[in-house]
């Protein structure tokens, strides 16, 4: 077993710095990237923090922003199909007029369709920044980020034409930009701006094709987000229904309350100094005026670092072991293929005392090691950290002459209140810093206790912000409702507290040690604390099998 | 959680609405500049420029039947000059040619040149350049067997003096119909 103290002086069962394989000369961008990447990291600390405690972990929007830009895209796609009824290619521009002067039938439809639009380019942005942050954009996760970035570029494109279809003063300059930037590919052999000269009015077939697209394209989009999660298992779809719904009341006031206007018609022969327009959609305007070649560059280049994130990534990171299974201790009971966030261990036939057995799939494992806590007798896990090994580290761990007895011993996840190991130790708590709180072998919290501990407060990230998605879920199935491998009956619960803490607060969790230790006093020293005092009483792998 | 907490958060949620609101329709200067605009813009044939000869007897008689057409024709696709000269001064030119990878297809004019609103005088000038001293296929001319097509004529101009309102486009195109360059403006800024 490696333990690995890191420069803090905090244990970490992580082995990413010890399982370090050979790495590729620094490129520029390998040395910028990771700073851009802790940069990011700090400022989604503050920023959660702020929002944990004006809405609650729960309903923190910040946690959410994936599955809020899915609740969005349903509110569009129903906003969409009722505007759709009042729409006439024939005449757009009227059409939406019409539905604008009508405040009952329409115009706060068109609102709630707009903003939800808007919503969905922030939502996705934030919820890309947040993948990158945590290190979720590359190894197994790349198709997610690839498919993700052309998800993105997908919703600015069903956003252009949908402008486009209303065809006002803002929706002719999108067009119009949009054509002069096409006319410089060589595969266009009659320029497209020609359209939009104001030589002939453009012909209801351009309007039909735009309105095609902006259907078509969500259609896409469907279908690529299918594969965007398509290596996920159980994936959360919507955020929790009193969010959600606060979102779209919050859209619909908006909407009610600030009626949308509608820009003057499209007149191609005049030059308005000002067009009333969307910046979630239009940001790249001004990358136009300074010519469309820098447009392009501009353009094509972010789009390639978007894209080339998980092969950079791959030159700064170390990508973890993944799992592998002890067959010979495999009983074949699937629950780690049931935990495993990621789909990545399936379950196959062999012939032997157990029917089945468990295989990980290297490709999708992303060494999150949340199966070594589902594994009753310790069979699967990353290398170096099953069952067996977190029992093997945990026990020099409680066996340090420096431990007190019945202290606090505070397992923290080190991407969240492990953070604040100092701080922590000065409340009364030893942290026990571990990669995922999900992780952890119910064994270990034994073993803790058995180990003169007074009580075993497990500090985990977030649920919504869990980095290894599902860890505080099975955590807390494992201690209270008995799934395996759960915590035995013989352990006192009122010595083992889940609680949550962002890495941004600090404060809740000394607030959460703090309340755990005067609990533990309030309970006096625990029953068997003279045995339990000993490290050698501690539960062998075998004991716990027993 | 306190109400102050849920008073701060609501207050939250509603300035991030409204500055979604904003941003949503945000006013973007697209011409700062309150000068009018100049645009060119048509699209045509090129004339064909080819040398044709009338084959032999003993020469249609080597030919396989189906390939016996009485003229055999060389040549290319006429280029043109676009010069555009406003005030009488800052003269503008470019060579058109036609589309294609052999410039047989339509060409193309697609320009727009800022120009001072008020009173303006615009000249555009259109010629072909080609110095082959061949004459170009005309309607109806059948020598290569082919009917000749609709093509742009050698020589365009359109000499005009306007009114111009500030910000107003005026469009210059060729029309087929009168086989000449025509101004189209927005009904409203034409005087």
């Amino acid at each position: 077993m490696i333990a690995v103290i890191r420069p803090g002086g905090r244990f970490t069962d992580n082995l990413d710095g010890a399982a370090a394989a050979v790495r590729a000369p620094p490129a520029p961008m390998a040395i910028a990237a990771p700073r851009l990447e802790r940069l990011a990291l700090r400022c989604l600390s503050i920023a959660d923090t702020i929002a944990n405690r004006l809405y609650q972990q729960r309903f923190n929007p910040l946690y959410q922003s994936g599955t809020i830009v899915v609740a969005l895209y349903v509110v569009l796609l129903v906003t969409g199909l009722w505007l759709l009824l009042f729409y006439r290619i024939g005449a757009p521009w009227e059409s939406v007029a019409r539905l604008t002067a009508d405040p009952w039938t329409g115009n706060w439809v068109r609102g709630i369709h707009r903003y939800a639009s808007d919503l969905a380019v922030a939502a996705t942005a934030l919820h890309a920044i947040r993948m990158f942050a945590q290190g979720r954009s590359w190894g197994p996760r790349t198709l997610a980020w690839i498919s993700g970035s052309i998800l993105l570029l997908l919703i600015f494109a069903c956003g252009w034409t949908g402008y486009v279809m209303v065809w006002d003063t803002f929706g002719y300059h999108l067009a119009r930009e949009g054509a002069r930037l096409l006319d410089v590919l060589p595969v266009l052999s009659e320029p497209t701006s020609r359209a939009f000269t104001g030589e002939q009015p453009l012909p209801t077939a351009f309007f039909f094709l735009n309105l095609f697209a902006h259907i078509g394209i969500p259609l896409a989009m469907a279908l690529l987000f299918w594969l965007h999660i398509r290596r996920v298992a159980r994936p959360r779809m919507l955020p929790p229904k009193p969010l959600t719904w606060t979102i779209v009341a919050l859209l619909a006031a908006a909407a009610i309350l600030v009626p949308l206007p509608i820009s003057p018609k499209a007149d191609p022969l005049t030059l308005p100094e000002q067009v009333r327009g969307d910046l979630f959609f239009a940001f790249w305007l001004p990358a136009v005026r300074h010519g469309v070649a820098v447009a392009w560059v501009t353009a094509l280049g972010l789009a390639a670092v978007l894209l080339a994130v998980p092969a950079f990534a791959r030159r700064w990171r170390t990508r973890s072991a993944p799992s592998t299974v002890d067959e010979s201790l495999c009983t074949g009971c699937v629950q780690c293929s049931l935990d495993c966030p990621y789909g990545a261990i399936t379950m196959m036939e062999r012939a032997g005392p157990a029917p089945l057995v468990a295989r990980v799939d290297p490709a999708l494992c992303v060494s999150c090691g949340i199966c070594a806590g589902s594994c009753a007798p310790m069979g699967v896990g990353p290398p170096g950290r099953t069952g067996r090994d977190q029992m093997a580290r945990a026990r020099p761990f409680m066996s340090d002459p420096g431990r007190r007895a019945g202290e606090v011993v505070v397992i923290a996840c080190e991407h969240g209140a492990a953070a604040h190991q100092a701080a922590l130790h000065g409340a009364g708590g030893t942290v026990y810093a571990v990669g995922c709180a999900g992780s952890v072998h119910t064994s270990v919290i034994e073993l803790m206790l058995r180990g003169g501990a007074g009580g075993v407060l497990i500090l985990a990230c977030p649920p919504r912000d869990c980095w290894h998605r599902e860890g505080p879920r099975w955590l807390v199935e494992r201690v209270y409702h008995a799934r395996e491998a759960e915590l035995q009956a013989r352990v006192d619960r009122a010595r083992v507290r889940i609680d949550y803490a962002g890495p941004g607060e600090r404060a809740r969790a000394l607030e959460a040690v703090r309340a755990f230790a005067a609990d533990l006093r309030a309970l006096g020293p625990p029953a068997d604390a003279g045995a339990a005092s000993d490290p050698s009483c501690a539960l062998t792998p075998a004991e716990v099998e027993r | 959680m306190t109400l102050l907490d849920r008073a701060a958060g609501l207050a939250l949620a509603i300035a991030a609405l409204g500055a979604t609101m904003w941003l949503s329709n945000a006013p973007i200067t697209v011409h700062a500049s309150p000068e009018a605009m100049l645009r060119l813009a048509w699209s045509a044939l090129p004339e064909r420029v080819e040398r044709c000869r009338q084959r032999s007897e003993s020469e249609l008689a080597a030919l396989p039947p189906h390939m016996r057409q009485p003229f055999a024709c060389e040549g290319t696709s006429a280029q043109y000059r676009l010069a555009v000269t406003i005030q009488g001064a800052g003269s503008w030119e470019q060579t058109v040619q036609g589309g294609g990878l052999r410039h047989d297809r339509r060409l193309y004019v697609m320009r727009e040149l800022v120009m001072p609103a008020g009173e303006v005088l615009i000249d555009v000038r259109f010629d072909r350049v080609d110095g082959s001293g061949v004459q170009p296929a005309s309607p109806g001319d059948t020598r290569n067997g082919r009917p000749g097509a609709e093509t742009i004529p050698a020589h365009l101009e359109l000499r005009q003096r306007l009114h111009v309102p500030p910000r107003a486009v005026v469009l210059v195109t060729y029309s087929p119909e009168q086989r000449a360059l025509v101004t189209i403006r927005s009904p409203g800024s034409a005087q």
